[in-house]
């Protein structure tokens, strides 16, 4: 009965075949849903390469806690970290606990968590201004950031603005001024965007500069330890710039599809349906936001922002739904990766972060430069 | 199918100064006139990239500004005259893009719209390169990738920005055939900017001549496209005849100094 079924089946799909015989010399298009082996991205791919790079992530910071001078084995890292979340004692040295739970992991964490705001703004930055060569840094948002950072810093007492809000203005003022200057009525307009970016960077460092060298010298000192770049400086802060970062990344995810689309330029993204006035608002904000977060508690470390988001998408294609959550977690994982190897490398002393970002960064960035033009 | 009345535009100075035009369901408008005559920014006024200073667009009966963008980029699909794609695109990941208006924000492309995206590529024959690279592409190629991408929509109108520019004699006539055959099978209506004069008489119901942001003329082919409509638009001396094969008005240049150059060089 069921051979009899299977037979007729059969013969329905040939009979099928045959009548659409004149489409048989049409190529076949192999893209549906149920397909596999196409590139396009789809929901099921989009969750397993997150998942993936999740557990990579938590691997790496795990690892990462683990090394230093004071060494611990990953197992009794995961035990300090479950002790301390469920409020039991681990059957580990006290002091031990208190360099896992007080010292490293605050610091892996913010490694983390600034990773991943470098990271996307950067995937936001690029798409934003169709340049794949567009960074934070590279923009001169970072040093805007720092500036605004260290106006409050050395203004405490008369500006009662926090160093985050101060770093977050200096970096949407920054990529306001940067765009208005790398306008022209003429196309092309990219490379002149990445040429204000430099110019107004380098304005805006030499400012920080004059103002760290005329600072009264207590404030020069905290401001100098901090423009160096330092991860565990400001681990109290870890809460609130955590939410500000996953706010800002949570407001480009929701825009991703449209940023797909202005991708491939303003008026084809208007006359596809994009509210690109809203949309560019949206994201040059968040962007601005996270940017600003990240460089108030880490200093302007450079090229994240635009290493990650190209590795990604060279990997999996440039559709932002999948670049901008890839982004932050491999951006996430690279600076854990490089704030290891910043506090390991010539221990006792620790190397400047930025020093290791810009050394994998500035080749990747002429290899680009190259690529592009 | 799609009203302009009275389109008034200007840049530093005026683009365009009263411009209307009306087109029906199934009809195929060609848009002609010399550089600067104003023809993109008519063209970016219909698709509601610019807003016009006065006048009014109106699409199946609804004015322009009262549809939201989403909507209206449901009824137009258009084709710009040039665009970058800077960053690793495959051709049906574009294509996919004309289906955007149809989607949920975050949401991932259903079968429905793989289904419009694969009727969209082959009706461009584009099915091929699906999965390159759009940047890899020939000019050819990409050109019939984008306006994939304006079909995919399903449109009611489509607007055209020199789809030919940049093509060869074949793919030009194989692009406005294709154009031609959507008007008729699918009963979608084309504005189509160019400068073949020759290919416009062939394949367009209408013809509008557009001059300095002014209409000069606008009705069938062998009606407007003649010696004196043409010469004052264009500022070129024309020959206009009749194409033995098919009937259409044939357009040849006869520029005087031209001519005298080339008797000299042929002695």
């Amino acid at each position: 009965m069921e051979r009899q079924k299977a037979k007729s089946k059969m013969q329905n799909a040939k009979g099928a075949a045959a009548a659409s015989s004149p489409d048989s010399l049409r190529p076949p298009f192999p893209f549906h849903q149920s397909s596999s082996g196409s590139s396009r991205l789809t929901s099921k791919r989009l969750i397993v390469t997150l998942a993936a790079l999740f557990a990579l992530l938590i691997l790496i910071a795990a690892v990462a806690t683990a090394i230093g001078s004071e060494k611990v084995d990953v197992l009794s890292v995961l035990r300090i970290i479950s002790s301390r979340m469920t409020g039991t004692v681990a059957d580990v040295p006290a002091e031990q606990a208190i360099i896992i739970a007080d010292i490293r992991l605050p610091r892996v964490l913010m490694a983390v968590v600034v990773g991943a705001a470098l990271a996307v703004a950067g995937a936001a930055y690029q798409a934003l201004l169709r340049n794949p060569l567009a960074d934070p840094a590279i923009l001169g948002v970072s040093s805007g950031a720092a500036l605004g950072a260290i106006v409050a810093t050395v203004f405490a007492e008369s500006l009662p603005v926090s160093r985050p809000v101060a770093a977050f203005i200096g970096a949407l003022a920054t990529i306001a001024v940067v765009y208005a200057l790398g306008q022209s009525r003429h196309r092309g307009g990219s490379e002149r965007l990445i040429l204000a970016g430099v110019i107004v960077n380098a304005l805006l460092s030499s400012i920080v500069i004059f103002m760290v060298t005329t600072a009264a010298g207590s404030r020069q000192r905290s401001v100098l330890s901090w423009l160096i770049g330092d991860l565990g400086g400001e681990t109290s802060l870890l809460p609130i710039v955590a939410l500000l970062i996953a706010t800002g990344i949570a407001a480009i995810l929701l825009n991703a599809r449209s940023l797909n689309l202005l991708m491939t330029g303003e008026e084809d993204a208007l006359a596809l349906g994009v509210e690109v006035g809203r949309v560019k608002l949206a994201v040059y904000l968040a962007a601005s936001l996270i940017t600003g977060a990240a460089v108030a508690v880490s200093g302007a470390i450079g090229f994240v922002g635009l290493i990650i988001p190209h590795a990604v998408r060279l990997a999996g294609g440039s559709d932002n739904r999948l670049v901008v959550p890839a982004s932050a977690l491999v951006g996430g994982a690279f600076l854990v990766l490089a704030d290891t190897i910043a506090r390991t490398a010539i221990a006792p002393r620790e190397l400047h972060i930025g020093v290791i970002t810009s050394m994998v960064g500035a080749p990747v960035f002429i290899y680009l430069l190259r690529r592009t033009s | 199918m799609l009203q302009a009345r009275d389109i008034r535009f200007s840049y530093s100075g005026p683009v365009l100064k009263g411009v209307s035009l009306d087109v029906g369901g199934g009809e195929l408008l060609c848009v002609l006139g010399p550089n600067g005559s104003g023809k993109s920014t008519l063209l970016k006024i219909i698709v509601g990239i610019l807003d016009p200073e006065s006048g009014a667009v109106s699409i199946a009966g609804r004015e322009l500004s009262s549809i939201k963008r989403r909507e209206r980029a449901q009824l137009v699909g258009y084709v710009a005259q040039e665009s970058v794609v800077r960053f690793p695109l495959t051709a049906l990941e574009f294509v996919l893009q004309g289906r955007f208006a149809q989607g949920r924000l975050l949401g991932f492309e259903s079968e429905r719209d793989l289904r419009e995206a694969e009727w969209a590529m082959r009706m461009t024959e584009t099915v091929r390169f699906a999965s390159r690279l759009v940047s890899e592409l020939s000019g050819g190629e990409r050109q019939r990738v984008m306006l994939a991408r304006a079909i995919a929509s399903r449109p009611r109108l489509l607007v055209l920005d020199e789809p030919v520019a940049n093509l060869d004699v074949s793919h030009q006539v194989k692009m406005l055939d294709l154009v031609r055959r959507l008007t008729i099978d699918e009963s979608l209506s084309a504005i189509v900017v160019t400068h073949e004069l020759n290919l416009a008489a062939e394949f367009a119901s209408r013809v509008l001549l557009l001059k300095s942001g002014e209409v000069v003329a606008c009705g069938a082919p062998r009606e407007v496209m003649t010696e004196a409509n043409l010469e004052t638009v264009f500022d070129a001396q024309l020959l206009v005849d009749e194409n033995p094969s098919s009937g259409a008005p044939r357009i040849t240049l006869i520029n005087p100094q031209i001519s005298a150059i080339s008797r000299q060089v042929k002695g």
